[in-house]
């Protein structure tokens, strides 16, 4: 099949790629970009592993086309943080023992960010923080824990740096 | 010991692999690529039972980017297997299943696969099938395996025809136990196919090297038992088989035997390059390892007073289509079926049984959820016949310290009171019925720790980190950072200071592997043995240095101190590389088997069970009186975990258990209409999400097992045992209506609550 050139910004870097126009963005970090941080499993919307950041709000990339993205601002679990400069919300989930094999930690952390940045200041109540978050599975957890990880890392935002506090 | 004396054994640490997990840089199996690597695909039956009349895959290898294609004309069919060497990498002649590889395709891209596997041509011949697996006991049904007599088989398994397995247990005499009962009760428990439901689908890269050694990167839960298994199939000596586990995305049983690994190695072999298979929802839901369906039936006669004296029992287990580990799991069940209650006659028998539907496997507690829903269930219809609260007549029932358990043996460190008093008391118990619609219920059961053998080496490095390198594999539970927190007790040094490095089965000592609650058990206790080895090890080389008897030395604060002296281990290791080649240390464990009676068992490959853990779920809900919709309010577990190594990672466990035990009870299923799956797909396989989940109240109790690492017991398995019985219970008192076919739908109880069966 034919390939055209597309230019992604993801995580502020610009790439320049030549892809085939069937392409979900999922594909595209995954395979041609060797960004695994973002995680595959349904590929239909359903699970919510592979969520990313589309202009600051949580979309499955899976279902995603990568030219739908020409233009826009992309964040992945790359962009967040990294071991030595921890996002709080990575931070909240390890302290509250969030984590357990992790695969869907990537996509819940993404979708708690989108939903924290959307009601910046706001404290959510446990219910609002399961509503928002369920469309990712997990299956280890029980999610309770996560739960209470974006809970704690809402009730801190005031002191999060600055880079964390910018949607 | 109490946990209040020790620095980091009970302590709720972060767990090691957690940095790399939240900022995505873990690797997992299915994240693995290599330069040059192929995409696999596979063609998979669309028939249940069949004769291939016709396959060819000419279409296929023609299309460009194709570079291998395999069936079963082109290599060795070897026939492997858990229990029974009954099946082979692709359908030789004839599928059992619809859903069964027929061939697999390796190209250049995923797509190039997928258009490859749709271009080759098929035709079936219909052969009668057999789904329902008490139908498959019937003289004349068809049978799945024709040639079953001619399998390789345990020797331990009682095998005839569908029947892929049968095993008993009991004692005393049933007949003269009903005779004397003041009422006798009967009655039968369904359920159904649960889906492991981990997230990372299982995923693996092959890659021959240059001494012809194939290299296997895969998620598997037991990587030197995958070793054999791809031994056999790619007819090739053990010590050329490479398995090596990257990250694991959740495994619960789903993971332990070979499912993609197979075909990845055999296509990369043909091909001459690296290749991935990597399975999609659709494969996970119609050819994996999910929880068997079962049917129960239990018979069992009391005194007035509510004692049990009498209980017969069968579970039929329907295996699907290969055995894998139904028969072992039948007769699991009937450990769980007995437990945790005294008897004086006891006959359960249990027989896995063959279908043409997809395999199944080892869930999380195999055989637990299924056997312990009809025990607790029926429990609780006798309470209410009899009119004795359900916690009382569990009370009165219950295994005590030194009893005898089924197999004859003699059980130590019992916690079953305890467990059940605190889960009622934490749920309110005295107010079973708090308004109309509202109900609780109680279940309690009982769990073995899986023995098998696990060593580790542990290396004292020179900056004074410790490299800890098992055979195990860290599925997610935290079980690694619990070992690695025994090890770093036991060292003198923080958990911090401890790496652990990825199984490799080349290099990495044996472990028997991730599953039967084992992990932090065993590899605890192997590093216990490697610390005190190195502990000698370190105290002999300073003792020489500093001229004094090895024995007035000690370890204190990452150093080692004899009178006025001290050497940092960071030195001692410095020294040791330098002299003595450095320190490293290989520890080893094993759980001795408890002697138990084998008049009481026959045919069963685990008789009795060591380490034991009880456990009680105590459960508030609400039925909604229209829509037959259940709430859970609340929901409390007490669980005996002998000794908490990390009550946060614990809680986790049960957490998580609980969750995949609510899936089962209420909403999961894997639909079979005359062997075609109806729901492979996420979103009408129906797991949990976070707005189905009630938190889960856990109460940790420590009553020390002999065995364990400071007398834990395994913790992993268990959670997900008790939720069907205890929901079911609860939904019974909330509604009158009393399910006992899992799941629990909401249709199910609307129906029932308006007259209907």
């Amino acid at each position: 099949m034919t390939r055209h050139a597309l230019d992604l910004t993801i995580n502020g870097e610009s790439h320049q790629l030549m892809i085939e126009p069937h392409w979900s963005l999922l594909h595209v970090l995954r395979g041609e970009l060797g960004m695994t941080g973002t995680k595959e499993n349904c590929l239909e919307a359903e699970c919510g592993v592979c969520t990313v950041l589309l202009d600051g709000k949580a979309v499955n990339s899976c279902i995603l086309l990568a030219e739908q993205c020409r233009g826009r601002s992309i964040v992945t679990i790359e962009g967040l943080g990294d071991p030595e400069h921890l996002h709080p919300l990575q931070a909240a989930f390890i302290k509250h023992g969030a984590v357990q094999c992790g695969y869907c930690i990537p996509g819940m952390i993404m979708t708690a960010k989108s939903f924290l940045d959307e009601r910046r200041g706001h404290v959510p109540s446990e219910a609002e923080v399961r509503e928002a978050l369920s469309g990712t599975l997990c299956r280890c957890t029980g999610y309770q824990k996560i739960v209470d990880a974006v809970i704690a890392a809402a009730r801190q935002r005031n002191s999060w740096p600055e880079e964390a506090r910018r949607s | 010991m109490s946990s209040l004396e020790r620095r980091v054994a009970g302590k709720r640490l972060n767990r090691i692999d957690g940095i790399g997990k939240v900022t995505g840089k873990h690797v997992y199996a299915a994240d693995f690529a290599l330069p040059g690597m192929l995409f696999g695909k596979i063609l998979r039956s669309g028939e249940a039972h069949a004769r291939i009349a016709r396959l060819d895959v000419a279409k296929a290898l023609a299309l460009p980017g194709v570079r291998s294609v395999l069936t079963a004309q082109d290599i060795p069919q070897i026939r492997f297997g858990t229990a029974i060497k009954d099946r082979t990498m692709f359908a030789e002649g004839e599928v059992r299943f619809r859903g069964e590889a027929i061939a697999a395709v390796a190209a250049t891209s995923l797509e190039i696969a997928e258009a490859a596997v749709r271009t080759i041509e098929i035709e079936y011949e219909p052969l009668p099938a057999v789904f329902d697996p008490e139908e498959a006991l019937l003289t004349g049904a068809p049978l799945v395996h024709a040639g079953w007599n001619d399998y390789q088989a345990l020797p331990v398994f009682d095998r005839e025809g569908n029947i892929s397995g049968r095993s008993a247990i009991g004692g005393g005499d049933v007949e003269a136990g009903f005779a004397r009962s003041y009422r006798v009760y009967e009655h039968r428990f369904t359920t159904q196919h649960v889906h492991p439901g981990y997230t990372e689908p299982r995923a693996a890269v092959a890659s021959w090297d240059g001494n012809g050694d194939v290299i296997v990167w895969t998620n598997t839960q037991l990587p030197f038992d995958m070793k054999n298994m791809l031994a056999e199939v790619l007819d090739l000596p053990a010590s050329k088989i490479r398995v090596i586990v990257p990250g694991i995305g959740g495994g619960f049983g789903g993971k332990l035997r070979v499912g993609v690994e197979h075909y990845a190695a055999w296509l990369a072999r043909k091909s001459r390059r690296p290749v991935r298979v990597i399975t999609t929802s659709e494969e996970e839901l119609t050819d994996a390892y999910p929880r068997q369906p079962t049917v129960v039936t239990l018979k069992t006669g009391v005194s007035r007073d509510g004692l049990l004296l009498a209980r017969q029992g069968r579970v039929i287990l329907d295996c699907g289509a290969f055995a894998n580990s139904g028969p072992a799991t039948a007769a699991i069940a009937l450990q769980v079926l007995a437990g945790p209650y005294r008897t004086p006659h006891l006959a359960f028998e249990g027989l896995a049984v063959y279908t043409n539907k997809g395999a199944t496997g080892s869930f999380r507690a195999p055989a637990g959820p299924m056997a312990n829903f009809a025990v607790e269930s029926q429990i609780d219809l006798i309470a209410d016949d009899l009119g004795i609260d359900p916690l009382e007549i569990r009370l009165r029932n219950i295994y005590r310290e030194g009893d005898t358990g089924p197999a004859g043996e003699t059980l130590a460190s019992v916690s079953i009171e305890e467990c059940l008093t605190k889960a009622a008391a934490a749920i309110g118990w005295s107010e079973r019925k708090p308004g109309e619609g509202r109900g609780k219920g109680l279940a309690c059961s009982w769990w073995l720790t899986t023995g098998g053998s696990s060593g580790v080496y542990v290396r004292i490095n020179p900056d004074g980190t410790v490299t800890l390198i098992s055979g195990a594999v860290e599925l997610g539970s935290g079980a690694i950072t619990g070992a690695a927190q025994i090890l770093a007790e036991e060292l003198g040094v923080d958990l911090t200071d401890i790496n652990v490095t990825d199984v490799d089965t080349h290099s990495s000592p044996y472990d028997y592997g991730a599953q039967g609650s084992r992990t932090a058990f065993s590899v605890g206790n192997a590093c216990i043995a490697a610390a005190t080895d190195l502990r000698r090890q370190i105290f002999e080389l300073v003792a020489t240095q500093w001229n004094v008897p090895a024995a007035s030395l000690r370890l204190e604060n990452k150093s080692v101190v004899g009178g006025d002296k001290r050497m940092s281990l960071a030195d001692v290791a410095s020294l040791s590389q330098r002299m003595g080649g450095g320190l490293i240390s290989h520890g080893t464990s094993i759980q001795p088997m408890p002697v138990f009676d084998p008049n009481r068992v026959k045919h069963h490959p685990l008789p009795a069970w060591t380490s034991h853990s009880f456990h009680a779920h105590a459960v508030d809900l609400s039925v909604d009186s229209i829509t037959g919709e259940v709430s859970i309010n609340r929901y409390v577990v007490a669980q005996d975990v002998g000794y908490a190594i990390n009550p946060t990672y614990i809680e986790g466990q049960i957490e998580g258990g609980v969750a995949q035990g609510i899936g089962q009870t209420l909403s999961e299923e894997i639909v079979y209409e005359d062997g075609r799956v109806l729901n492979a797909n996420l979103t009408d396989y129906k797991m949990p999400t976070m707005m189905d989940m009630p938190r889960v109240e856990c109460i940790l109790i420590e009553k020390p097992s002999v065995n364990g690492p400071y007398g834990a017991k395994g913790v992993g398995e268990p959670p997900c045992i008790e939720p069907p019985a205890a929901i079911a219970n609860a939904i019974a008192v909330a509604s009158g209506v009393r399910v006992q076919s899992l799941p629990i739908t909401a249709e199910k109880i609307a129906l029932r609550m308006n007259g209907g069966r």
